[in-house]
């Protein structure tokens, strides 16, 4: 029987309806649709997404910099030594991190009337809504890398090809993990309030606002190092590679490249699993 | 079930079952405290459903509320996924079960017709090439760039339907959409089916408007409580539905006869017939769309004790409201003046009384008539019998005509 517009259920049609319907128009008007509708009817529009990044930048800055003294690593072999730019460098990513979640746990059960009424791929939701995000995450990245060059004098245009591989590697990580929570969601809604509450701690859980080697190496839990079980956050490897190429000027280790495609790979993978899973009676609960 | 080539939409041994918590666990914690199982009710909303629609046919799908008419449509549109049994549809699809599902108010006409193209699975360029058209049908050329929440809901649902329209589908699903929209809109909607239909294109209709689907669809499924009732020829079927005929097996095109059901009336009641009869006396069960029909109530004036006004009610099958009219002053004297007239006798106090309709102004379909019988003033009923009378109107003119009642114009050009 020629194709039905299903859910592909072997492990070829599986393949074929990843690679060969990668549903890009859906995903490219959905996208447009998250963007154009966000700031519609608001008067200072996509001033908000600036906005956004400079007040955190200037409140920890001030807090972490200036209150408690942190003090940024010193960038090797760029000899960089800037709070604002140290902090910047991880909190954009982190901040794609936090609001593509946020949003993503929500799209299907935000789309439920559509989700009742139409048949479409519904993976697409939490997907364009991760990718809205993106693109304003890689007008963020290009401002920062502007600003940092006039103020500072600290030129990481040469790194871009790097950060842009993070950057899409990162996608990834996130386009799983929102495929989990998003149809979790459907089921419990706590995951919503779950993730509001776990993304804080999350946060500063991760290098962003101090450097790693703050975290201490000599106390042990259980008999694991502290900073070991602190390198279990992914986060943590995603955050140490951007600084590495935007701060510091160099390329990250092998071991953080190898945890970031091996946490992104498993993801991404647990990710569609458990969206196929979770997919059959969405409409029915949604 | 074997399908042939030519079949659009198979289905086999087809259920779909519903869990029906009644206090749903919403929360995590919940349902970790009550186990890995939840407690639930299982309620097939359908049942071991095998059915074929050909390519080309317009076949419609009825039954009463709640009979999973629109679950078949939403395992159909895939949607929901069955728990038994196979659907399988052949060819492109798109499913009109909600006009317009998808529109964005904030984003213009313009952006929504992109969107709504590509959540049914049209790519941009696709869209550029028909976007006149959509826009054209949908009679929206000054308002396409403006946000659709200032949409009256008259341009929202055009705007749906011309986009769902204009998809080009092989195999196009509807649910009941044409009960939206102002007449006019309806017109060109069923114009626009028609010249689907004259396509070669394969659509199922799902309505509780059984005139529309006696017009519209070739072939005519009846599901009742999730399972397969009766298919067949439209007429054949939508005529048991009315008539809630019990039919087990294949159609078998005799249609059982309209009948009077006198066997509802008691020897204690004061109605003791209800009849349709011709100009000449002669009593019938089907009367011709526009033609003149006699309706006959007898009933037993001198038990009555008083005088009487009788009540008749014409209700379509499906329930609408048709007419009601009643003898008012014309029955009063009636019961002293028959008694003294006929004296004593078996036959003495019976009254009869005709209303006479000289053009019956309805359209072809199934009726339903009540009778009750009030004292003079109204205030009063003495008896009651709803739906006591199923007759049939049949076609008598040339031309088609849809609707509640028969208009009896006649064309002149010029």
């Amino acid at each position: 029987m020629p194709a039905s517009p299903r859910v592909p259920r072997t492990r070829r049609d599986l393949l074929t309806g990843l690679i060969g319907h990668l549903q890009v128009d859906l995903l490219i008007n959905l996208t447009l649709r998250d963007l154009r509708s966000k700031y519609k009817r608001s008067a200072l529009g996509w001033t908000w997404s600036v906005l956004n990044p400079l007040v955190a930048v200037v409140v920890y800055s001030a807090v972490f910099s200036v209150f408690l003294r942190i003090q940024p690593s010193t960038g090797d072999p760029s000899g960089l030594r800037s709070y604002a730019v140290f902090l910047l460098v991880t909190l954009l990513p982190w901040q794609f991190h936090v609001t593509s979640l946020t949003e993503a746990t929500r799209s299907i059960t935000a789309n439920g009337p559509l989700i009742t009424k139409i048949w479409f791929p519904r993976w697409v939701l939490p997907t364009s809504a991760v990718l809205a995000r993106f693109l304003t995450l890689l007008v963020e990245m290009a401002v920062l890398l502007v600003l940092i060059a006039v103020i500072e004098g600290h030129y990481a245009f040469a790194w871009i090809p790097v950060v842009l591989l993070l950057m899409v590697l990162q996608l990834l990580f996130t386009v799983g993990l929102a495929l989990m929570v998003s149809a979790a969601n459907v089921y419990f809604r706590d995951v919503q309030h779950f993730l509001g509450v776990a993304l804080a701690p999350w946060m500063f859980l991760t290098p962003i606002l101090y450097p790693l080697n703050m975290v201490p190496d000599d106390r042990e839990i259980l008999g694991v190092g502290y900073r070991t079980l602190y390198q279990l956050n992914p986060m943590v490897s995603w955050a140490k590679a951007y600084r590495n190429a935007l701060y510091d000027l160099r390329f990250p280790s092998a071991e953080r490249w190898l945890a970031i495609v091996v946490a992104t790979a498993v993801v991404l993978v647990v990710g569609f699993r458990v969206f196929r899973r979770l997919e059959p009676r969405m409409a029915e609960e949604v | 079930m074997g399908h042939s080539p030519d079949t659009a939409v198979a289905l086999d041994g087809l259920g779909k079952k519903f869990r029906l918590t009644h206090d749903r666990n919403w929360t995590l914690k919940a349902t970790m405290l009550a186990g890995h199982r939840t407690r639930y009710e299982e309620f097939w909303a359908l049942r071991d459903l095998s059915l074929d629609v050909e390519h080309g046919q317009t076949f419609g799908i009825i039954g009463g509320n709640g009979s999973g008419k629109s679950t078949l449509l939403k395992v159909l549109a895939g949607i929901l996924r069955p728990d038994e049994g196979t659907a399988n549809v052949d060819g492109r699809l798109s499913a009109l079960l909600e006009l317009g599902a998808g529109f964005h108010p904030e984003l213009t006409g313009r952006e929504n017709v992109f969107l709504n193209g590509a959540i049914l699975g049209f790519t941009a360029r696709d869209i550029r090439s028909r976007f006149d058209d959509i826009v054209g049908f949908a009679e929206l050329d000054r308002f396409i760039d403006e946000p659709v929440r200032n949409y009256s809901s008259g341009m929202y649902v055009r705007l749906g339907f011309s986009v769902a329209i204009h998809v080009e589908p092989e195999v196009l699903l509807v649910d009941e959409v044409l009960a939206v929209g102002d007449l006019t809109f309806q017109k060109r909607c069923l114009e626009r089916f028609a010249q689907l239909k004259a396509e070669g294109r394969t659509i199922v209709v799902v309505s509780h408007d059984l005139d529309m689907v006696g017009w519209l669809c070739d072939q005519t499924a009846w599901i009742q409580q999730g399972t397969l009732r009766a298919v067949g020829p439209s007429a054949e079927v939508i005529d048991r539905f009315a008539t809630g005929v019990e039919s087990s097996g294949p159609a078998e095109g005799s249609i059982r006869a309209a009948r009077p059901a006198f066997d509802r009336l008691s020897a204690d009641d004061l109605v003791k017939s209800v009849g349709l009869v011709d100009p000449n006396g002669h009593p019938i069960d089907t009367v011709g769309s526009g033609r003149p029909v006699y309706i006959r109530v007898r009933y037993d004036g001198q038990s009555a004790g008083e005088p009487v006004t009788v009540a008749l009610g014409l209700y379509r099958a499906d329930g609408t409201h048709v007419a009601s009219i009643n003898s008012g002053a014309a029955t009063r004297g009636v019961t002293h003046g028959d008694r003294s007239a006929t004296g004593s006798g078996p036959g003495s106090g019976l009254v009869e009384v005709d209303y006479v309709v000289p053009a019956l102004p309805v359209q072809p379909g199934t009726y339903e008539l009540s009778v009750a019988l009030h004292d003079a003033t109204m205030r009063r009923v003495l008896e009651r019998h709803t739906h006591l009378l199923r007759f049939e109107v049949t076609s008598t003119g040339v031309d088609p005509q849809n609707g509640l009642v028969a208009l009896s114009g006649t064309w002149e050009a010029r």
